[in-house]
């Protein structure tokens, strides 16, 4: 391993999702690495994978997803003590393969180690749960795991569980799996992300705040666990302009105060100038560019990297669905992907070298800055170039996205394919 | 009428389950049993009088019991075979209950489908109605429905028929009006007033339903741009909210099916039918022998059961397929 | 919206809907054919003792003034007389409820307690054979007719179980009145210690609460089953898992709990499925309940009777309508705010 101080490197990252359609590569063989402290941004159009990836090192992947391939590594030297005696295989020096490790630890990494906020935090909260209730409840998964360190056991086979328990807190106002210690530490954390009157406003349910102070609870929530790594999926996407650029700030300084390392996804690359230290260009379920923000935004030599730039909507501009790039979202179907460069059949400057898969060329600029584009070796010939219509007129609207079926950004979940018929109510006229 | 996305969950719900597969060949075995029951049957299904020597009920075919016959004051222990020209033996009037079973099938789908029909066009257009203009003309009809819904409709339907009695009529039988078959009713009786008594039990659900669907249609454009163009309240709730509303009632209907035929079987149990001929009325026939003849209750009891389950396969199917948030009411009665 | 005010708009709601039927149940005599003095002296009784009737019943009067007569008769909770027996109606229902509320708690008792387990195994145990067999239970019950379940009981429990009928079976209950009641039971063991009242309580509602909860119990599962899984696919599931609560507290604490809050609205309609399924239930099996003597009612055409306890009925059924929406309003936050 290199001396860079890495928290997480990801190896050959290959999720699937095995849907009616057939297999989708969300993920494909995909390789990251993320250094302790930095702000590291994915960036993407829907459908890239990039949400997946986020899913992947989190351990949120549902079925029909699958993680098929790969490592995730993240440095913890306290964790690979304990995992050494039952699993040697999965630690590495201070690295720890969580993908070889029991579903048992790598639970008991959320919140404490992992933790997420979501694009859309009102529904990323229980609705008939207070929000100071969900946020202490968040506290105590973090006080089981300091009161008895790295044993899994104590968060989840905890006699505090038992099924007479759990069904009384079906029905009685949940008051017996949370202290009033977590609770104050709640009022805490929301008075530490800036919701005024955080005693009152602990006491009110989700549908009570507007959408900004919710993602700031949501924020707060995440900070329960004081993890190392905070994943954020489109944080600000689903909020108000102004309100944007305050839950940046906040996360900025929350990053600068605990020192946190910050996996952000997003689709605006004015988020990224904002607030990344290093970038990934992710498409069809690879980075195809990836670097220091200098790198990607003056560097840059991927075409679809520059179509994303040329876009590039102001911070607090238009909040739609950033379509950069003239032609169809990807295919991730597995029988419909070809081995050749998966933006060819939208790349203006696609040549016949790009019918095989180029692989990450170096590029100028930073050390990191590579490139998965033929461009970086050589240049534009005309004379090499592909036909126009070389690919057909297989026109894939860009509105099917069966792409990333699990979570596409602002879409629903692939699980929920029934539909309703509100959903239908146009078709039927 | 059903969008092609929806026939696409719909192909795919059946191709993935075994269920609809299953629901709809029970369902076709009792539409079969009931359009050709004078072919099916075995024996006239009122003829009486098919008792052994004894006067003793035929068991079903391949067991036996034991009853007891007096003579001369004394009581004797007798065997009572079963017979091989009564499948599933025979009452305590000595009717065969295989042919019964049969010609059940007949009284439960007539009710069930004309009494769900009938409740179809009484609740649609009232819902329609009530949602489109909202209101003061939504409030008034829906405490109507609310005051229908706090009627059991078991309760209703008998405080209804007590009004009215039960009357029945014949619906000749073409395959023995013209004598293709021989020794079978030339008729069936439909219970008439058990059928539109369960119209109007059961009608307040499907307002509901249509109620929801006129109400999310209200201020859609396309309504909005008829009444612009100068369309009446009429055509407007014709032409586009009334289709709009098929689906969801489709598969109400479905549901509302499997409820009519147990509130027509529940009806005829307590002997509220005009007809004889029904699954329910068989049942109680055989409430005092469940003891030695069993079958009597049993087998009729088994063909509501497999004629609900049918039912309410589909209903899953479609509801699966098409809307997954309906609500009709349980015929648990 | 405060949950008082809620919930005085939704008495004033129930007035209207229990004002309904009173007026449809009126209408019904009215439209109903044949000459009631005729059923409360018989058809060939002096003209003279007829007449008589009519005046004491009150049938002569015009149709308006027994209207209204009638009304102010219900709301003073006074349902008139009965045809055949001539005692009071009010009297007649209400020595009959304890019987057919102590069925229906019964059987709303053994359906939930076996439902909602059966439901979450169902639901996180999706396509596993535990989940076939709790699918395949709750379409067997909700496609089964009560009557016939509980006469299949009595033939399994006489016949195949060979229990001597007295166990469980053929109480005959003389003059309608069972031999003890859930609230003498209590006392008696309260008092003396002595504990058989309340066992041959239970031997003999046993039987009859099954066959009433079993659809419930079918129905719930179900309900529970689609609902939980619903309600696993909707992010703040994920986000819950994301901040590393434990999956048994996300199925109870989380999920569970909001599967049963519209869950609780839903069996607050299907009452009158279970109010219908006690009339059935206790005909089948002779309980003397409000079922049984409706049904007495209706042959005899005992209307002052048959009205009185169908008015009680839908009484009950607005009044726990009411209360289930107060707990639905408790429970989920949303209701009264918006
Ligand atoms: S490899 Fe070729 S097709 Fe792909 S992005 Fe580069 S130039 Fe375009």
């Amino acid at each position: 391993m290199t001396d860079t101080d890495d928290i997480l490197r990801v190896n050959d990252l290959s999720t699937r999702f095995f849907t009616e359609q057939g297999q989708v590569n969300a993920v494909d063989e995909l390789e990251l690495r993320i250094e302790r402290g930095e702000v590291f941004g994915i960036v993407g159009e829907s459908g890239s994978g990039k949400s997946v990836t986020a899913r992947s090192v989190i351990d949120l992947i549902d079925a029909p997803g699958e993680i098929i391939d790969g490592e995730i590594w993240f440095d913890d030297a306290e964790l690979a003590e304990t995992v050494r005696e039952d699993a040697p295989d999965a630690v590495d020096g201070s690295f720890v393969d969580l993908l070889s490790v029991s579903p048992a630890v790598r639970q008991s990494l959320r919140g404490t180690s992992f933790s997420m906020i979501f694009q859309d935090p009102e529904s990323s909260f229980n609705p008939s749960l207070t929000v100071g209730e969900q946020l202490a409840e968040a506290v105590e998964v973090q006080r089981r795991a300091s009161a008895n360190p790295r044993s899994t056991k104590a968060k989840t086979d905890s006699a505090e569980y038992s099924f007479g328990n759990l069904l009384l807190s079906t029905v009685l106002p949940s008051q017996q799996f949370v202290t009033e210690e977590s609770r104050e530490r709640a009022i805490e954390l929301l008075e530490l992300v800036g919701i005024p009157d955080p005693v009152e406003r602990a006491d009110e349910y989700p549908h009570e705040y507007s959408g900004g102070m919710l993602q700031r609870a949501m924020i707060a929530q995440a900070l329960a666990g004081e993890p190392d790594v905070l994943i954020a999926d489109e944080p600000t996407t689903a909020l108000d302009v102004t309100i944007q650029a305050q839950i940046l700030d906040l996360l900025d300084d929350l990053q600068t105060e605990t020192g946190m390392t910050i996996l952000l996804i997003t689709h605006n690359l004015g988020v990224v100038a904002r607030m990344c230290d290093r970038v990934g260009v992710m498409y069809a379920g690879e980075i195809v560019e990836r670097g220091t923000l200098e790198d990607v935004f003056d560097d840059h030599v991927h075409p679809y990297t520059e179509g994303l730039l040329g876009s590039i909507p102001e911070l607090g501009g238009a909040n739609g669905q950033l379509e950069p790039i003239g032609g169809n979202v990807p295919s991730l179907l597995d029988h419909e992907m070809e081995d050749r460069c998966h933006f060819a059949d939208r790349c203006p400057m696609a040549m016949e070298d790009c019918l095989d898969h180029p692989p990450e060329f170096d590029a100028a600029g930073s050390e990191a800055h590579t490139v998965r584009c033929v461009l970086a070796t050589q240049s534009y010939t005309e004379r090499e170039a592909l036909p126009p219509n070389y690919f057909g007129d297989t026109e894939r609207p860009a509105g099917d996205k069966h792409a990333e079926p699990a979570h596409s950004d602002g879409e629903q979940p692939a699980e929920r394919t029934r539909t309703t018929i509100s959903d239908s109510g146009g078709e039927s006229r | 009428m059903i969008p092609d996305r929806l026939e696409s969950n719909l192909r795919q719900g059946f191709r993935e389950s075994l269920l609809p597969k299953l629901g709809l060949v029970l369902l076709a075995s009792i539409l079969i049993m009931a359009i050709f029951a004078p072919v099916l049957a075995t024996h006239n299904p009122t003829r009486t009088g098919y008792l052994d020597e004894n006067g003793n009920s035929y068991p079903p075919l391949g067991t036996s019991y034991t009853t007891e016959i007096g003579q001369d004051g004394e009581f004797v222990e007798v065997e009572v075979e079963s017979t091989s020209d009564h499948l599933l033996g025979t009452n305590d009037i000595g009717q065969d209950v295989f042919s019964r079973l049969v010609y059940g099938a007949r009284t439960s789908m007539l009710v069930g489908l004309l009494g769900t029909g009938l409740a179809v066009l009484i609740g649609v257009p009232f819902g329609l109605v009530s949602g489109y203009y909202g209101g003061r003309v939504d409030d008034v009809m829906m405490r109507i429905a609310d005051t229908m819904l706090a009627f059991p409709s078991l309760v209703l339907a008998l405080a209804l028929i007590g009004v009215f009695g039960s009357a029945g009529f014949g619906i000749p039988d073409p395959l023995t009006r013209f004598g293709l078959i021989d020794g079978m009713p030339e008729s069936t009786t439909l219970p008439g007033t058990v059928t539109v008594v369960v119209a109007l039990v059961t009608w307040v659900w499907f307002a509901r339903v249509a109620r929801g669907e006129a109400m999310s249609v209200r201020n859609e454009e396309y309504v909005t741009a008829a009444r612009s163009m100068g369309a009446s309240n009429w055509t407007i709730l014709f032409k586009h909210v009334l289709p709009n509303s098929l689906t969801p009632v489709i598969v109400l209907a479905t549901i509302q099916v499997a409820a009519v035929i147990l509130l027509e079987s529940s009806l005829s149990f307590l002997g509220f039918s005009g007809t004889t001929l029904s699954w329910g009325y068989d049942i109680s026939r055989g409430q005092g022998y469940q003891r030695t003849s069993w079958w009597i209750s049993m087998v009729p009891g088994l063909g509501i059961v497999f004629a609900v389950i049918a039912v309410n396969l589909l209903g899953d199917w479609l509801r699966d397929a098409l809307d997954p948030n309906i609500e009709g009411e349980g015929g648990g009665a | 919206m405060s949950i008082g005010k809620f919930l005085v708009k939704r008495l004033l709601q129930g007035v209207l809907v229990i004002w309904g039927v009173i007026t449809i149940m009126f209408a019904l005599r009215a439209v109903s054919p044949g000459d009631p003095a005729n059923l409360i002296v018989g058809p060939a009784a002096d003209p003279e003792i007829r007449d008589q009737v009519r005046e004491q019943y009150g049938l002569n009067e015009p149709i308006y003034v027994q209207y209204v007569d009638y009304v102010q008769g219900m709301i003073t909770g006074d349902f008139g007389y009965s045809f055949q027996s001539s005692r009071e109606v009010t009297a007649m229902v209400l020595e009959r409820v304890p019987a057919t509320l102590e069925l229906a708690i019964a059987a709303t008792i053994i359906a939930i307690v076996i439902a909602v387990p059966l439901g979450v195994i169902s639901a996180s145990r999706r396509n596993e054979p535990a989940d076939y067999g709790a699918t395949l239970f709750s379409l067997l019950g909700i496609s089964t007719p009560n009557f016939w379940l509980g006469l299949m009981l009595i033939l399994l429990f006489a016949v195949f179980l060979q229990d001597p009928m007295e166990t469980y079976l053929g109480f005959t209950f003389p003059q309608g009145r069972r031999p003890v009641g859930f609230g003498e039971a209590v006392m008696t063991l309260v008092t003396t210690g002595y504990a058989g009242d309340l066992l041959t309580w239970v031997r003999h509602i046993m039987l009859p609460a099954i066959t009433l909860g079993t659809y419930f119990t079918a129905m719930i599962t179900r309900l529970t089953r689609s609902g939980m899984i619903d309600e696993f696919g909707k992010p703040y599931v994920t986000a819950t898992e994301a901040k590393g609560i434990p999956y048994v507290l996300i199925r109870y604490k989380h999920v569970l709990r909001n599967t049963m809050i519209p869950i609780i609205t839903v069996l607050g309609l299907q009452l009158g499925t279970l109010i219908g399924g006690a009339v059935i239930t206790e005909t089948v099996f002779n309980w003397p309940g409000l079922g049984d003597r409706l049904i007495q009612a209706l042959n005899a055409r005992d209307w002052p009777l048959m009205q009185g306890i169908i008015v009680f009925i839908a009484l009950g059924f607005v009044l726990i309508n009411i209360a289930v929406d107060a707990l639905y309003a408790t429970l989920d936050p949303r209701v009264t705010n918006e």
